[in-house]
């Protein structure tokens, strides 16, 4: 599919990851997206780390933590010693700002850095979450790798993230706006549950959320209509990429999703 | 015969005990208007309202077509807030002591003043049973009489948000401008002109008057088909509907379309009276009147078969799915939830995208449900939104979608969008079929009349006032009963 020259050139600059992070950090996708950067938002995160059985006081690493928000419910509400990962230093920073703000500096710390390199040493957490962010890893192999790296035996990961089947996926769904919306990188399920497997990681529950990606397609692409009605009123462009494009790729992933091409999922593994 | 219709017997399968009961309640007998309880039904899936005289036998109504929206959207309610002053004593009982009486829950969030009862139509289905023709107990105000209403309204209200003059067809009264001049003069925000257009039409010193005076019009439209027309005015009006909103548009007046719509009427029209009322620059917001079977349109119908806000907003989203689904109307929550359901929407001539879409304005409505301290400045904009007083393109309402826009974080540019949003009401009157004391408790759409007091709109039209008023203005007794 055709994509904005912005983000050509984002990719051509720093590759996906940094234009992943510059298109989630720019303000009129926050707006896009709201306060909810994944399917479900806060309660899909307290069902993963429920899932994972996080206890008060463990080790937990967010890997792709954005600006924030679920590292902080999970020391808020769990109790536990967070650390969140981000490609963006502006996320980053947000994410610290929002640490501060709520008083929860002494537990939760975030670092600027990449998932195919943990600036940890090995066995250093209790826990880990990655939550809509291993899909656009590209390379995931080696992000799941260093995941195990980080976990000590017995430790837990919840990973959420968009399930596809890319060989049924519609052909549009597969370029770079589907790659930085998390859907262009998805895998099948059972794929997954392999990359898991192949680095000593046992799926024992997955919970699909698929109800809650089409509600967060729909709320996307009635925002990036609002985005395209503006700059219509106002007559130059507005935001980081072609709206019609957008709305054609979000207008496309809830046919897919309709249709069980396209879905959410939380896994949850533990470190063997 | 009507009464016939809605005769309950065994022998139709309806009897009081049937289907689930949704609610306890009171009730008249669309015939002798005596108070009566009733109970409401879930028979087959919609809400039914039944009661027994022992005169007249059983009647049931259909009130809303969803009975599980019916039972969802009870949280949409708002206590009722009390008016400054209240013009009568409880005797007799709701519905018979209106003025408004200590027993109403509710204040008056628009006022209405019926300055006329002639009109240049002849409409079918006139719940004011106006005319062209020499009139039984016809009457006109005089501006001194409109005044006194007015300050009436005041002295209830403190500083009342929105007032609309109706008739009768007002502005074929001679002192129309100087009423709604004073009612400007009252410092009032939003005056509108309830009116079918036609002097609009035909007298192009009319709309240049209305933008002087910065009066909103309120504007009959009931659809595009000749035979729509004919079925709902008595002739075909299109050509001067246009007109009149062609003028408005060159003028600056801004203009709500109110469509009454019938079920095997003009339900099939729905949609594009909406997408039409968006694309005309005139236009900013369309009001939906399901038909209410009182005046002179009592006689032939059916309430078993009667069209309901579900029914109409179903109309609507399956007309234009591409821009509306049935959340997107949120019930307004001063009123009973069944009674008016609305919503705003940032468009242009293109698009159209309902601000639920973009904001949680149903948490927000919510008053039931327990739900985590809300934003006080954008629940106070919502609930001036979400009310009888408001139309869309009037200067508080604009003010209002700019707060909600600022605080949920809009971006800046969007918020002039969202400011000049479009605004869509389905709004369900009662009639002597539907009548249900419980939700006129709540209501807070009142008629003004002459002597000061402030009668519930559907009280007006169902009880009996309507009748009491036009002959004390005729020359009998106001208050002649």
């Amino acid at each position: 599919m055709a994509t904005s020259p912005k983000l050509e050139a984002l990719l051509a600059e720093g590759g996906t990851e940094a234009c992943c992070a510059a298109l989630y950090e720019s303000p009129a996708v926050r707006w896009f997206l709201g306060d909810e950067l994944h399917p479900g938002g806060e309660v899909a995160t307290r069902r993963s780390l429920g899932l994972i059985e996080l206890r008060p006081g463990e080790r937990l690493l967010d890997v792709g933590a954005g600006t924030g928000s679920s590292a902080l419910l999970a020391a808020r509400e769990f109790g536990c010693l967070v650390v969140g990962l981000d490609y963006g230093t502006d996320a980053v920073r947000r994410a610290r700002q929002a640490a501060d703000a709520a008083g929860l500096c002494d537990r939760v710390a975030f670092v600027v850095g990449d998932a195919g390199a943990l600036p940890f040493a090995d066995d250093e957490f209790d826990a880990l979450l990655c939550e809509c962010s291993l899909s656009t890893f590209p390379d995931k192999a080696r992000a799941v790798s260093e995941m195990r790296r980080v976990l000590r035996p017995g430790g837990r990961v919840a990973i959420s993230d968009v399930v596809a089947d890319p060989a049924r996926l519609p052909e549009p769904l597969s370029g770079t706006i589907a790659t930085l919306a998390c859907v262009g990188g998805a895998l099948p399920l059972e794929a997954y549950e392999r990359l898991l497997a192949e680095r000593r990681l046992r799926t024992f529950a997955v919970e699909s959320l698929d109800d809650q990606a089409a509600r967060l397609a729909q709320r996307i692409e009635d925002r990036l209509r609002a985005g395209r009605l503006l700059e219509r009123c106002r007559g130059s462009e507005w935001g980081p990429f072609g709206f019609e494009e957008a709305i054609e790729a979000v207008r496309l992933a809830r046919r897919a999703i309709d249709q069980g091409v396209l879905g959410y999922a939380i896994l949850a593994a533990t470190a063997s | 015969m009507a009464s016939q219709a809605s005769r309950v017997s065994p022998q139709n399968g309806i009897a009081r005990t049937d289907g689930r009961v949704l609610g306890e309640t009171q009730s008249i007998c669309p015939r002798c208007r005596r108070l009566l309880d009733a109970r409401l039904l879930d028979l087959g899936g919609k809400v039914v309202l039944t009661r027994s005289c022992p005169d007249h036998g059983e009647f049931a109504a259909v009130v809303y077509g969803d009975a599980e929206r019916y039972v969802e959207i009870q949280c949409f309610n708002k206590p009722g807030e009390s008016p400054l002053e209240r013009q009568t004593e409880v005797a007799r009982g709701c519905p018979h002591d209106c003025g408004i009486c200590p027993a109403h829950a509710q204040h008056t969030c628009l006022g209405i003043i019926e300055v006329n009862t002639a009109c240049n139509l002849d409409c079918p289905i006139c719940f004011a049973e106006s005319g062209t023709g020499q009139q039984e107990h016809g009457y006109s105000l005089t501006l001194e009489q409109v005044e006194s209403m007015l300050d009436a309204f005041i002295r209830a209200e403190g500083e009342p948000e929105s007032v609309q003059l109706s008739g009768g067809e007002p502005s074929i009264h001679p002192r129309i401008l100087d009423m709604l001049a004073a009612a400007r003069e009252r410092g009032i925000p939003l005056v509108m002109l309830n009116t079918n257009g036609i002097r609009l039409a035909r007298d192009p010193r009319f709309a240049p008057a209305l933008a002087e005076l910065g009066v909103h019009v309120y504007l009959q439209f009931d659809g595009f088909d000749d035979a729509t027309q004919i079925a709902i005015r008595g002739r075909p009006l299109t050509g001067e509907k246009l007109r009149a909103l062609d003028r408005c548009a060159e003028e600056g007046v801004s203009v709500s379309l109110a469509a009454a719509v019938e079920r095997g009427v003009n339900e099939h029209e729905v949609g594009a009276i909406l997408r039409f009322g968006v694309e005309h620059p005139a236009v900013t917001g369309v009001f939906f009147q399901p038909v209410t079977h009182s005046g002179r349109f009592l006689a032939d119908s059916n309430p078993l078969d009667k069209l309901t806000n579900s029914d109409v907003i179903e109309a609507i989203c399956a007309q234009l799915p591409e821009w509306f689904r049935a959340d997107d109307f949120v019930p307004v929550p001063c009123c009973s939830p069944s009674c008016r359901s609305a919503t705003f929407a940032l468009y242009d001539d293109e698009d159209l995208i309902p601000l639920p879409r973009l904001v949680d304005v149903e948490d927000y409505l919510d008053y039931v449900t327990n739900r985590s301290l809300p934003d006080l400045e954008v629940l106070e904009a919502l609930e001036g939104l979400w009310s009888a007083k408001a139309a869309g393109g009037s200067g508080p309402v604009a003010e209002r979608l700019d707060c909600i826009a600022c605080a949920t974080a809009m971006p800046r540019e969007l918020r002039q969008v969202a400011a000049r949003g479009f605004m869509v009401v389905v709004q369900d009157f009662q009639d002597p079929y539907t009548l249900d004391t419980e939700k006129l408790r709540k209501c807070c759409v009142s008629e003004i009349v002459p002597d000061g007091r402030l009668i519930p709109f559907c009280a007006y039209n169902s009880v009996g006032y309507r009748e009491q008023v036009r002959l004390a203005m005729s020359g009998g007794n106001l208050r002649g009963h």
